[in-house]
């Protein structure tokens, strides 16, 4: 980690954000319940206590996406990440969390640092986290069996590696949307958002 | 009573009375007329001292008996006094009786309220009792209610298995038919398997004769394709020696073919090496012939570009002869160049300075305009001011005529008055009528004064309104005068200044709409954004193909898939048991996990087939016995043949089919 020098590179910006991911897809797998929570097991990171999975298959499965999602943010050619929670009786989309990716393209590959200290984006992110899961609240329950799918959204010419496919969005019909707080590491700016479906009793 | 006595003692005296003076009258009555007369007025006079003594025994009596009615009367008194007093004593004690009975029924009272005190406390207690009671009586039947939910729940639970093992009795029933069904179904089976198997060995022997011949067959058939390989080895064989000999005919031939092959080899290589060289030579010389082209192309630019700076250098040249100076080099125009530039410096700087002191100028001009306009304003306040006075002057002259005429008139009338004087005596009257004229005269002045204050007012208003249009004339003017065109343009100024604030209203309404629009389309965007719409020009959304969502329907359907097969064996094997047959070791494939029943069922078969079959053997040993002991001890074999028929072969008989057949009659 570039924790011991002062400034943030494109390398470290992706390795930060990469790691934000992981844990805040943990997060919200843990929260909405796709996985059972005793398959769930607690770390500390960012100064809180959060939940990483223990399921061989499923650590393979986001170990895969999270090292390619750092190698494109390396290249500045990743848009969004989208975790989709379906349904697996119905095949319909209940919800959509949406973390766009804004990248400054003005630094070059290797060179350029950026002035931000390791605390502030960990703060940044701490807050964020603790916005997922202040979410529960107000989304809807997930009553059905359900399981969950990532997206990337990338450049056109981006070239598609072996195990990977292309997919539709998969967005929801009738849908609310909430916006949630966005962090920066001066290189890659990542807001979150949250899509679910309404429902019908209010 | 003695009233009433003493009346009817009135009555029967008056009734003797009146008896007494009848009687004379009758005796009295024949004999002569005057004696009659003064009979008569003897007997009137003898009535009439009757009637009086009549009055006075009447009075007497009268008397006597109102003596006796007071001596009555005051007996009455005495007993009623006396009576009352008893009353009186009565109803005293009466009094005392009531006032202690009054005392009594007090302390009853009282000593009823303590105790209805005491009952209503206790009646308190016991109603706290009671409720207490009643609420451990309430908990008491809820609990018994529930013990009684519980216990019609166990009974109900007891229902449905006694129902239950009902059911399953029927079925362990059923399936003891069904077993019994099978075990016969199982024995004919046999019988007829047994018949097979001995069909089945006649077959087998015939099938290893068969094969036998077979083996037969197929060596030889090995022999004779044999005989015909080696038949077909010795034909090419002689082919072959045919085409050696011919070969060897031809070989001097090759040899002679061979010597000029190696030459034309020998030569040919020779000739490959020149050809090698002569290749390299024409590589060499089509790269000269290239660069030579491309030198050629060079020049031939070269020389366009030659041309076009000669031509320019011609232009310079002649340059000198178009501007008239004195230019050969471009030196000389750079410093042409420099000193226009700086005389251009020069004049832009007296530019400057003129445009300086003509803004200068400008400012004062203005300043003086405004000076003039304010001289201008301050000269037409005056000549108002002094119009006005002319006025004032005018009027007072007039009011002074107005008032000399009155004077003179007044003076005329006080003539004309004073030379009446003398003739007639209308003094008063006419001090009156110069009183009355005195009074309408100063009303008229007054009226003629506030008059004239209107008009002092009026006037005033109209020179300061006029002094406002000749200011407004005199801007105007000035601005006219800055403006010089505008003097006939005034109203097309108007115009054009309408029109342009209307295009400018109508400018800023589209701005507003065009706004509006802008923030309701961003506002879309932003939506579609969350939503997570993306350009499919730039963008593109991949995902792994292994990934939890597909894993899970693909189990999902493996599942369908799974269960769906499992029915399908199900109905089949229930097929299978509806028609009856017997279940064989095949259907051991089946992935159902058999239930307790099945398995207590299987149980029961298994002891079942046990049972028979011991008790098949034990019966066979048991027969077998019998009939050898019947054998042995009677000395006949009895067989059964056929139905009632009984067959007994002796122990003495000298061949198998010596034997005495029995019948007998049918058993009911």
């Amino acid at each position: 980690m570039s924790s011991t020098l002062k400034g943030i590179t494109l390398k470290g910006s992706a390795e930060l954000v990469a790691e934000f991911f992981s844990f805040g897809i943990n997060s919200i797998l843990y929260q909405r319940g796709i996985y059972p929570p005793e398959t769930f097991t607690r770390v500390t990171q960012y100064d809180m206590s959060l939940y990483l999975t223990v399921d061989p298959n499923l650590k393979t499965y986001l170990n895969d996406v999270v090292t390619q999602l750092k190698g494109w943010l390396f290249d500045c050619t990743v848009q969004k990440l989208v975790l989709v929670i379906t349904c697996l009786e119905t095949n319909e989309v209940l919800e959509r969390w949406q973390f766009d990716i804004e990248c400054d393209k003005t630094i070059t590959g290797s060179s350029g640092t950026r002035e931000k200290s390791i605390k502030a984006i960990q703060e940044e992110i701490r807050s964020v986290i603790r916005q997922i899961t202040a979410t529960v609240t107000f989304l809807p329950l997930l009553e059905t069996a359900c399981s969950f799918d990532l997206l990337i959204y990338t450049d056109k010419d981006q070239v598609v590696p072996e195990k990977w496919e292309e997919s539709g969005p998969k967005m929801i019909a009738d849908s609310e949307e909430v916006r949630l707080r966005t962090f920066t590491t001066t290189i890659h700016k990542v807001s979150s958002m949250v899509a679910y479906k309404r429902t019908d009793c209010i | 009573m003695d009233g009433m006595d003493d009346e009817t003692t009135v009555f029967t005296t008056l009734k003797s009375f009146k008896s007494f003076i009848s009687k004379p009258e009758t005796s009295q009555k024949p004999p002569d007329s005057s004696l009659a007369h003064h009979h008569l007025q003897r007997q009137y006079l003898q009535r009439i001292e009757m009637e009086e003594a009549a009055e006075k025994i009447c009075s007497k009596t009268h008397l006597l008996q109102m003596a006796q009615e007071k001596q009555q009367m005051e007996l009455s008194h005495k007993r009623a006094r006396i009576e009352l007093e008893k009353a009186a004593h009565i109803s005293a004690r009466d009094l005392e009786r009531e006032v202690d009975r009054n005392q009594e029924l007090l302390n009853r009272i009282k000593k009823l309220e303590e105790r209805e005190a005491e009952t209503t406390r206790t009646l308190n207690e016991q109603m706290e009792m009671n409720k207490t009671l009643k609420k451990s009586l309430e908990g008491e039947n809820k609990k018994l209610e529930e013990k009684e939910s519980v216990i019609s729940e166990a009974n109900k639970t007891n229902g449905a298995l006694r129902d239950e093992i009902r059911e399953l009795n029927h079925k362990l029933k059923k399936l003891d038919m069904q077993l019994t069904t099978q075990s016969t179904d199982n024995q004919g089976l046999q019988e007829q398997l047994e018949l097979q198997r001995k069909k089945y060995q006649e077959l087998t022997m015939k099938f290893q004769e068969l094969q036998a011949t077979q083996s037969l067959n197929s060596d030889n058939e090995l022999k004779i394709k044999e005989l015909e390989r080696r038949l077909a080895l010795q034909e090419q064989d002689s082919v072959i020696v045919r085409n050696m000999k011919s070969e060897l005919a031809r070989l001097p031939d090759m040899e002679r073919e061979l010597k000029r092959l190696r030459e034309e080899n020998s030569y040919l290589r020779e000739t490959q090496e020149n050809s090698n060289l002569l290749r390299e030579e024409t590589e060499g010389l089509r790269r000269k012939l290239e660069r030579l082209e491309k030198l050629k192309e060079d020049m031939v630019s070269l020389e366009l570009e030659k041309e076009k700076q000669a031509t320019v250098l011609q232009a310079w040249e002649n340059l000198s002869e178009m501007t008239g100076l004195n230019i050969r080099k471009p030196e000389d125009l750079s410093r042409e160049i420099i000193q226009i530039q700086q005389r251009e410096i020069a004049l832009k700087q007296q530019n400057h300075s003129v445009t300086s002191s003509a803004r200068a100028l400008e400012k004062a001009r203005a300043q003086l305009q405004g000076e003039v306009t304010d001289l201008r304003t301050k000269a037409l306040e005056e000549q108002k001011k002094r119009e006005q006075q002319d006025a004032l002057v005018r009027r007072l002259q007039k009011r002074v005529l107005l008032l000399t005429k009155e004077r003179d008139g007044m003076k005329a009338i006080l003539e004309s008055y004073d030379s009446e004087l003398a003739t007639n005596e209308y003094s008063p009257q006419l001090t009156r009528r110069v009183k009355e004229a005195e009074d309408m005269l100063q009303k008229v002045q007054a009226h003629n004064l506030e008059i004239e204050a209107q008009l002092s007012k009026a006037q005033e208003e109209i020179g300061t309104y006029k002094l406002q249009t000749q200011k407004a004339e005199m801007e105007l003017d000035v601005l006219k005068k800055q403006a010089p065109g505008a003097e006939n343009s005034s109203f097309v100024m108007n115009e054009e200044v309408s029109s342009l604030r209307q295009k400018i209203e109508e400018l800023e309404a589209e701005r507003r709409r065009l706004e509006d629009q802008n923030n309701i389309l961003e506002m879309r965007l932003e939506k579609h954004n969350l939503q997570g719409a993306y350009d499919p020009t730039k963008t593109k959304v991949i995902h792994l193909r292994m990934n939890p969502t597909n894993i899970a329907k693909q189990q999902r359907l493996d599942e369908v898939e799974h269960l769906r097969e499992e029915c399908q064996q199900l109905r089949e094997r229930i097929r299978a048991l509806q028609a009856g047959g017997a279940v064989t070791s095949n259907e051991g494939t089946l992935s159902l996990p058999p239930s307790q029943e099945v398995l207590d069922l299987r149980r029961q078969l298994e002891s079942a087939e046990l049972k028979n079959q011991r008790l098949k053997e034990v019966f066979q040993k048991k027969i077998q016995e019998f009939r050898t002991v019947c054998y042995v001890l009677t000395g006949y074999q009895i067989d059964i043949t056929t139905e009632n028929q009984y067959r007994l072969t002796s122990v003495y008989a000298e061949h198998m089919e010596d034997s005495l057949l029995f019948k007998h009659p049918l058993i009911q």
